[in-house]
């Protein structure tokens, strides 16, 4: 089977204390491997929810979730990027990279730690290996934080807007070096976000869901040839892309209110 | 901002004069500290030679040190600081550790922690020292006393900023370990207790102050010995100049206290 995740007629529900939310509504996707794909939809509307079922932090309420063709997701697969790179203040870069090394200890440490030590080297960040990451710039810190994603090797990366607490120009950039990162080490990437740009330029799929109760509404394959996302922008059909998935998240979002 | 490698030959001009301004101001500084504590002794020490101020119920400093001199000689200074001393220490020790035990329990247990954080503000807000008379009769009177007095005093502040310190981890910290299949032990050792280490060096300077005043409440209640017990016997005969002497010992050691920990908090910081 090439899909590494299905979502199969999955139900979510949350309590408050005053109510009881429902969340996602019949939600169904499949995601390949070594693909990347992207979950656009209205604020709110449970997409960072389905990260966290993804992950194991939250349980269907009914349905299934199937990871690499099996029902219990074991964590290991899987790695979560967040919105704040939620690097540890009082390590340095090589600490925070081998945090999750520490704490799963897994047999094959020894080559895990080996080849954290590549990547460092790799993506330009080895000179600040014994750094604190208070003297690294906000597209470093983001940029350690996928490493230490990717020191556990998973094969499923679940990114939750990493970018979007950078500024535009870092964020561009970031996001050509995250994509090619992700490319080139031959993950599979589901990406949350708010920006229509960003999902179509880095997107073999995008995901649209509806207001909450979220569903899936629609799937979008932008098929642009260019290699990076920097460049797909300005591929003739972008606007056209954006323009259709501004106009579906638009209807969305006034149902919304 | 760039900055530049710091070489002395090659500062340039404007860089000259703003390091040296910084050297100047700082000479001020420690020039105007000193001239604080010389200049108050100096006008004490006048206006009790010159009879303005009685030296009888101020005392003065140069009768302060022939105070200290005779303590010492006899040999009873050493004997009075250590048993204050040693009382702070126990006490300080014993509260700091089983403050941020209870406080790690707490953070454990969240039923627990809420059954227990009313009591916790009563006992917080509570005037420690009115338990004297009932220390005195469960413990008897004495060192141990003295201790659990400063126990009292220094325990609940350690476990209540303690907690509050763990309980300030951001939630997002939390949830990337647990992404990671991180069991409670691992969030504790590896996020909670480094996290919460700049509070747990602002509380042992809290519990430096808070241990002497433990001690030295405790020993106003009950002693025979220790600087508590000089400065109550002192003001007894009317013996100014062995209070204000055994005040002075108190500020040295105490100081002394303060500056081991702040060595602490600067190794942390590197």
């Amino acid at each position: 089977m090439n899909n590494i995740l299905s979502f199969k007629n999955v139900n979510y529900f949350y309590q408050t204390k005053n109510d009881e939310i429902f969340a996602l509504n019949d939600v169904n996707f499949d995601i390949e491997k070594e693909s990347f794909t992207s979950l656009v939809g209205p604020s709110g509307c449970g997409k960072t929810t389905i990260l966290s079922l993804t992950a194991g932090l939250l349980k269907p309420s009914s349905g299934e979730i199937l990871l690499d063709g099996e029902k219990k997701i074991d964590t290991k697969k899987i790695g979560y990027m967040f919105q704040r790179d939620h690097l540890f203040e009082w390590r340095t870069v090589w600490k925070n990279i081998t945090l999750g090394l520490e704490i799963q200890r897994p047999k094959d440490k020894e080559e895990k730690l080996k080849k954290s030590e590549e990547l460092l080297k790799k993506y330009d960040l080895y000179a600040f290996k014994d750094k604190k990451p208070r003297n690294l710039s906000g597209g470093m810190r983001q940029r350690v934080a996928l490493i230490r994603t990717l020191a556990l090797e998973p094969q499923l990366l679940l990114l939750d807007e990493p970018f979007s607490a950078l500024d535009y120009q870092t964020r561009l950039s970031v996001c050509d070096d995250v994509y090619s990162i992700i490319k080139s080490e031959k993950k599979t990437a589901l990406l949350v976000t708010h920006d229509i740009s960003e999902a179509i330029s880095m997107s073999d799929k995008i995901i649209v869901l509806s207001a909450r109760p979220a569903t899936v509404k629609d799937q979008i394959m932008p098929n642009l040839e260019e290699e990076t996302p920097l460049k797909r922008r300005e591929n003739r059909r972008f606007s056209a892309l954006f323009d259709c998935l501004w106009r579906e998240l638009t209807n969305e979002n006034q149902k919304n209110q | 901002m760039k900055t530049k490698k710091i070489n002395s030959k090659t500062f340039s001009k404007t860089h000259y004069q703003y390091i040296k301004k910084l050297k100047r101001d700082k000479f001020l500084i420690i020039f105007f500290r000193i001239f604080v504590l010389v200049a108050f002794l100096g006008l004490w020490e006048l206006l009790t030679y010159l009879g303005v101020l009685d030296a009888f119920f101020v005392s003065s400093p140069s009768r302060i040190v022939k105070q200290i001199i005779a303590l010492a000689q006899d040999g009873t200074l050493l004997h009075h600081s250590w048993v204050t001393l040693y009382e702070t220490l126990i006490g300080f020790l014993i509260a700091t550790v089983l403050g941020y035990l209870i406080a790690v329990l707490l953070w454990w247990n969240e039923k627990v922690r809420k059954v227990f954080e009313p009591y916790i503000v009563v006992l917080n807000s509570l005037p420690k020292i009115a338990l004297g008379p009932v220390i005195i009769l469960w413990v008897g009177s004495g060192t141990k006393a003295i201790v659990l007095m400063c126990i009292l005093i220094c325990i609940v502040i350690t476990t209540m900023s303690m907690l509050s310190a763990f309980l300030s981890v951001e939630e997002g910290k939390v949830l990337l370990l647990k992404s990671m299949n991180a069991n409670k032990f691992q969030i504790l050792f590896k996020l909670v207790l480094p996290h919460s280490m700049p509070e747990f060096i602002s509380v042992l300077k809290i519990n430096v102050g808070m241990s002497w005043v433990g001690s030295i409440m405790g020993e106003y209640l009950t002693s025979k010995a220790g600087l508590g017990y000089l400065i109550v016997y002192g003001g007894q005969i009317f013996k100014i100049d062995l209070v204000m002497a055994s005040t002075a010992i108190l500020c040295v050691l105490a100081f002394g206290m303060y500056y081991l920990v702040s060595l602490l908090e600067k190794k942390y910081r590197k």
